[in-house]
């Protein structure tokens, strides 16, 4: 579902009278994105960022033929957010709320499986394929179309990351914002045979952090499928207290699990090449795809 | 988060399961010690790992355990201060190892069991974890296969306290609940001790838990910020050398991690969410406030990669907040990057004239290695 997305995938944006939901619709429009409608439970609007206002999703689903949505939703109204998006036949849900509780997000995540749909969240800025497509809030001075497909927990941290490779000349062929959630829809290593699958990849960048174990598991995954395109990590959060969180709910590391050490020998075991700044990654990259910038 | 063990005990005793008696004490003259001793003094910091760094001591004396929480308040324990002890009656009885967590792959849970509980549970490999789906039947289920190989006697009693433990996580929003050691004896049960995780986004629905958590403002400091505040703010070193005012997590974690690795001293850890400001100085104001209350500071480094944010809107914010904060005494650097960077750098040579202001994280921190040098000669 995501390596296929496109300019023509229609979106709706759930939640596009608030305030969020109509400035990122129309950011995402002046992407390029096919937003075709948007939801509110507002009736005396029937037109928001230049695109129909439905009641539901069901109707949105209905009259626009949308397969896709971004649910700009307060973190404690997200569950049903996507409950609604996912009775209406949505097969793609981005959630953006920052916040969203554990145990609705195990729900959430329940409910995706059930209907064979695709989840990016809890929070996440977005996913994006430059230059087709933008659903969340990437920012734009970041997306540039190229060579590396980009997954990463944080938002800030991609960006700086994207920013200079693509200062470098080194555009992103896919970006997916994983979110920094413990409990959340597409993890790490789901990604790695969209990005294998994907001809428009050539390298993978992982910006990951401390906590939880989904850059293990991308390790595992990344030996056993074979490391068919080299991955290039940068894993934050060396310097955090133990047992507290900095800021996302999953860097959280608890005796020697989580920790910046293990998952930093996991991935090095799995060959892919791991990095202590921003810098030494940029270098490596802008060394090893000199060549094929676009 | 993590709860200080009392109170992840206060959690347990109230979904039924057992717990030794016990007294929070903040000095070493507890007044009246809990039932006839010995007694186990246990430094209440939320991080595993207590009993091999001194943090757990067994007294035979009211004298002994009120010397030993004396000793202990005061002091740091693995990089968090002791400011309460939790005195209670030592239980004894066969050790075992109980986990529930929430497992995040599966959307379920993991019970993990160990009939070898103590200290050494993580590197004794003796663990079986089983996954379940979030609902009493499936935990049910998942505790008689653990719990196959222990006598009859015993099955039924640790397998109710099981369930109380995933009752507890459900009902209470947890992470995890995990009792090490589970003491086990013929008559029952009694939990030797209480790692409990709490999720801070749910608190705005889980009162119980919002209570925990405002009743010791300095215990969970960070906690408590977070939720009146809104933003989150870290203090990592009290005696650091460079105050951030960062937004995003990740980023502000590199930053933390690229500056320690130069032999800088960050002195906090802060994602501001420039996005929620809405054209008031506030926050900016209060990070000033907190990160200049430590004397070892030499200079403030704001990094904001402004994605949406506008950066010129950042700036005349930032200009007013450093106007209004006369505690501020030290020079400011400010690397801005992204929308309206241009606008940016114009406010502020026009508001803070003498204030470096660039988009290159490079030239912004050879400036602040400069002025923390210069400050130390």
């Amino acid at each position: 579902m995501i390596g296929s997305l496109s300019r023509q995938t229609p979106v709706i944006v759930q939640g596009i009278t608030g305030r969020m939901g109509g400035t990122h619709a129309a950011l995402m429009r002046a992407y390029g994105t096919n937003i075709v409608g948007g939801t509110s439970t507002r009736s005396d609007m029937t037109e928001a960022a230049g695109v129909p206002v439905f009641t539901d999703c069901r109707a949105a689903v209905l009259a626009t033929g949308a397969v896709a949505s971004v649910a700009m939703a307060p973190p404690e109204e997200t569950l049903a957010a996507v409950q609604e998006a996912l009775a209406a036949g949505i097969k793609l849900v981005v959630t953006v709320a920052e916040g969203v509780p554990l145990h609705d997000a195990i729900k959430i995540g329940r409910l995706v499986k059930r209907a064979d749909a695709v989840w990016v969240g809890a929070s996440t800025p977005g996913l994006a394929i430059p230059g087709q497509i933008k659903l969340g809030f990437l920012p734009d001075v970041c997306l540039r179309p190229g060579p590396l497909a980009i997954m990463t927990k944080s938002g800030t941290l991609s960006y700086e990351v994207g920013y200079r490779l693509a200062n470098e000349g080194l555009g992103q062929s896919i970006w997916v914002g994983v979110g920094g959630d413990p409990v959340k829809g597409v993890r790490f290593a789901d990604l790695l045979p969209v990005f294998f699958d994907d001809p428009r990849t050539k390298g993978i960048v992982m910006v990951g952090e401390i906590g939880g174990t989904e850059e293990d598991e991308c390790a595992e995954a990344y030996a056993r499928l074979g490391p068919r395109k080299p991955m290039y990590a940068l894993i934050a959060g060396r310097e955090a207290k133990e047992g507290v969180s900095m800021g996302h709910a999953g860097a959280l590391v608890h005796g020697g699990s989580g920790t910046l050490d293990s998952k930093t020998a996991r991935l090095k075991a799995a060959r892919a090449k791991v990095f202590s700044s921003i810098d030494s990654l940029i270098q490596a990259c802008a060394r090893d795809f000199r060549f094929s910038k676009s | 988060m993590m709860l200080i063990e009392a109170d992840g005990k206060a959690l347990l005793a109230e979904h039924g399961i057992a717990i030794p008696v016990g007294i929070v004490v903040a000095d070493g003259r507890p007044a009246q010690l809990p039932g006839p001793g010995p007694w186990m003094v246990k430094a209440q910091v939320p991080v595993g790992g207590r009993g091999k760094a001194g943090g757990i001591k067994r007294c035979l004396t009211a004298a002994n355990a009120g010397a030993a929480a004396g000793a202990m308040i005061g002091t740091s324990l693995r990089g968090h201060p002791v400011d309460l002890c939790l005195v209670e009656q030592a239980a004894s009885g066969e050790e075992r190892y109980l986990a529930v967590m929430v497992d995040a792959a599966s959307y379920g849970l993991r019970i993990i069991y160990s009939a070898q509980g103590g200290v050494e549970i993580e590197t004794a490999g003796a663990a079986q974890g089983r996954l379940c789906p979030p609902h009493p039947g499936g935990v049910a289920e998942a505790l008689a296969e653990l719990l196959a190989n222990e006598p009859d006697a015993w099955r039924d009693q640790i397998a109710i306290i099981g369930r109380r433990m995933a009752e507890l996580l459900l009902a209470k929003e947890l992470a995890l609940v995990e009792i090490n050691p589970l003491f086990v004896t013929e008559t029952g049960c009694i939990a030797g001790d209480a790692k409990v995780v709490v999720d801070l986004n749910a608190v705005g629905r889980q009162p119980r838990v919002a209570e925990l958590i405002a009743a010791r403002s300095t215990v969970y400091l960070d906690a408590n910020r977070k939720l009146t505040e809104g933003f989150d703010y870290v203090e990592l070193d009290p005696e650091g050398e460079i105050g951030l005012v960062t937004t995003g997590a990740g980023l502000s974690m590199m930053l933390i991690d690229e500056l320690t690795a130069r032999g800088a001293k960050p002195l906090n850890f802060c994602d501001i969410r420039t996005g929620q400001m809405r054209g008031s100085p506030g926050r900016l104001m209060r990070v000033l406030e907190w990160i200049t209350e430590r004397r070892s500071l030499k200079v403030v480094l704001v990094n904001i990669f402004a994605g949406i944010t506008d950066l010129g809107e950042f700036a005349d914010l930032l200009a007013t907040a450093i106007e209004r904060s006369p505690s501020l005494k030290v020079p400011v650097v400010a690397r801005l990057v992204g929308r309206g960077a241009g606008a940016a750098r114009n406010i502020l040579a026009a508001r803070q004239p003498g204030m470096l202001v660039t988009e290159d994280l490079e030239e912004a921190l050879v400036r602040i290695d400069t002025i923390v040098r210069g400050a130390t000669r």
